[in-house]
């Protein structure tokens, strides 16, 4: 009898652990992957309404009790606030002409011009799902033309790459995610790699040559190289530290995201796909 | 399990998903938030045992599966090797020691979590495993101390009636506690 059970037992963990292995490998498998991919979407289109009418009961209290303990610091920050957007409106005036002349240097080049591409404002609706990828997800998706491998733009440079896009919803793979890799270009025509090294960790940017001269706050943009997965041009990272090690083939730079990845709430996607 | 077993278990399973997705990942600390979702396997099988646990932590993992950025059927896989072992490895032991269910939440959960990132790196997930490994079992195991318990009773109101022994002697020593 007992020995029965635990065959029994031992089985429905074998099948159990079967199917598991089945759909990984379905969603591993590119032919198949959109099996899955689509009952993800279902389900997310399902959830995300449910998520969101919990956090409308849950986030209202929260903010209650925020808003009265910092009010102090809210008002100083708006005041902040009020000043920066004075300052972007300013420096946007000044900028009107160097932005027409570098328009048309782009399209002499058959460039893509990032202010001239279409764009889709989004509101983040969570932040790093799990503890094993820096990703967001936003509140747009297939029907509002969000589409997989759109670049994200916003808090001051490049935030990351759509990687999963459902009807109403998407996600967005952050640069300072472990599977990150930006194509750069910085100085004088020096190209690189910024790679994430997970959330915790910073950014490297490889595949630079040893001795470069670089200095702090070298900002690095997204470059225009063949199939680059980005429109050239965008904020991706800055310079925060570098060094050649002795009889290395390439200089080791660590580099921060230019976007301020703390405030996220709204973003641009960006449509675009690599030109072939 | 019964139908309706089956019924109150998927219920546990969505409101555990609310709870995870809509206040735990805003309880971020140091850069990981706690994780709810090993402790559905890791009570049904302290409750009911190892059948039960790799049951309900491969529907627990499918549904998390759903809504997580990781590949499809790992939290499930994960889930129900984690409600097998936990229920195997304690079978022997005393259901009502009061030690039992905050080890195994932090021994299940930290073990849970490694193996999740371990076998994710395997399918060509190497970000998963560059993470600070020491936050995130910092505080997924503290937090699983804290939440074990309420997790335990959800649990244990949705196998009512499954006649388990385990299950029958863990509910009368643990409404005493409560």
């Amino acid at each position: 009898m007992a020995r029965s059970r635990r065959s029994r037992r031992t089985l429905t963990v074998i099948v159990l652990v079967v199917l598991s292995l089945s759909l990984i490998s379905l969603d591993l498998n590119g032919r198949t992957h959109s099996l899955t991919s689509g009952v993800k979407s279902v389900a997310n289109d399902v959830y995300a309404p449910l998520r969101q009418g919990v956090l409308d009961i849950i986030n209202p209290i929260g903010d209650f009790f925020a808003g009265a303990f910092n009010y102090g610091s809210v008002q100083a920050q708006n005041e902040q606030l009020q000043k920066t957007i004075g300052d972007l409106r300013a420096a946007q005036a000044e900028r009107g002409f160097e932005q027409s002349q570098l328009r048309q240097l782009m399209a002499l080049e058959n460039l893509p011009f990032l202010q001239s591409l279409p764009t889709v404002t989004a509101q983040t609706i969570d932040e790093y799902s799990s503890n094993f990828t820096a990703t967001i997800t936003l509140d747009k998706g297939r029907a509002d033309g969000v589409d997989v491998g759109y670049p994200v733009v916003g808090a001051g440079g490049l935030v990351g790459q759509v990687i999963q896009s459902f009807h109403h919803s998407s996600v967005v793979r952050l640069v300072t995610d472990g599977q990150s890799k930006v194509g750069v270009t910085f100085g004088n025509q020096l190209t690189g790699i910024v790679d994430g090294q997970g959330p915790s960790s910073s950014m490297t940017a490889d595949l630079v040559p040893p001795h470069t001269v670089l200095h702090k706050g070298e900002v690095m943009f997204t470059s225009s190289l063949d199939a680059a997965a980005f429109p050239a041009g965008i904020p991706v990272a800055s310079v925060r530290s570098f060094h050649t090690p002795a009889g290395a083939s390439q200089e080791s730079i660590e580099v921060d995201p230019k976007a301020d990845l703390g405030q996220l709430a709204y973003v641009d996607v960006v449509q675009w796909v690599p030109q072939p | 399990m019964t139908g309706r077993a089956m019924l109150r278990v998927a219920l546990v399973i969505f409101v555990v998903l609310m709870v995870q997705q809509s206040v735990m990942v805003a309880l971020r600390i140091g850069g990981a938030h706690p994780d709810l979702l090993w402790l559905l396997p890791i009570t049904a099988a302290l409750l009911d045992g190892p059948e039960t646990g790799a049951i309900v932590g491969f529907w627990a993992g499918l549904a998390f599966d759903l809504v997580l950025p990781t590949p499809f059927g790992l939290s499930a896989l994960v889930g129900c090797l984690l409600g097998f072992v936990t229920g195997s490895l304690t079978a022997a032991m005393d259901p009502r020691a009061a030690w039992l269910k905050p080890v195994a939440a932090v021994a299940g959960s930290v073990g849970a979590d490694m193996l999740f990132a371990v076998l994710g790196a395997i399918l060509g997930q190497q970000q998963m495993v560059q993470i600070d490994f020491l936050a995130v079992c910092l505080v997924v195991g503290i937090s699983s101390v804290v939440l074990v318990l309420p997790v335990n009773r959800l649990m244990r109101w949705a196998l009512a009636g499954e006649g388990n022994r385990r299950s029958l002697v863990s509910a009368e020593s643990s409404s005493r506690n409560w």
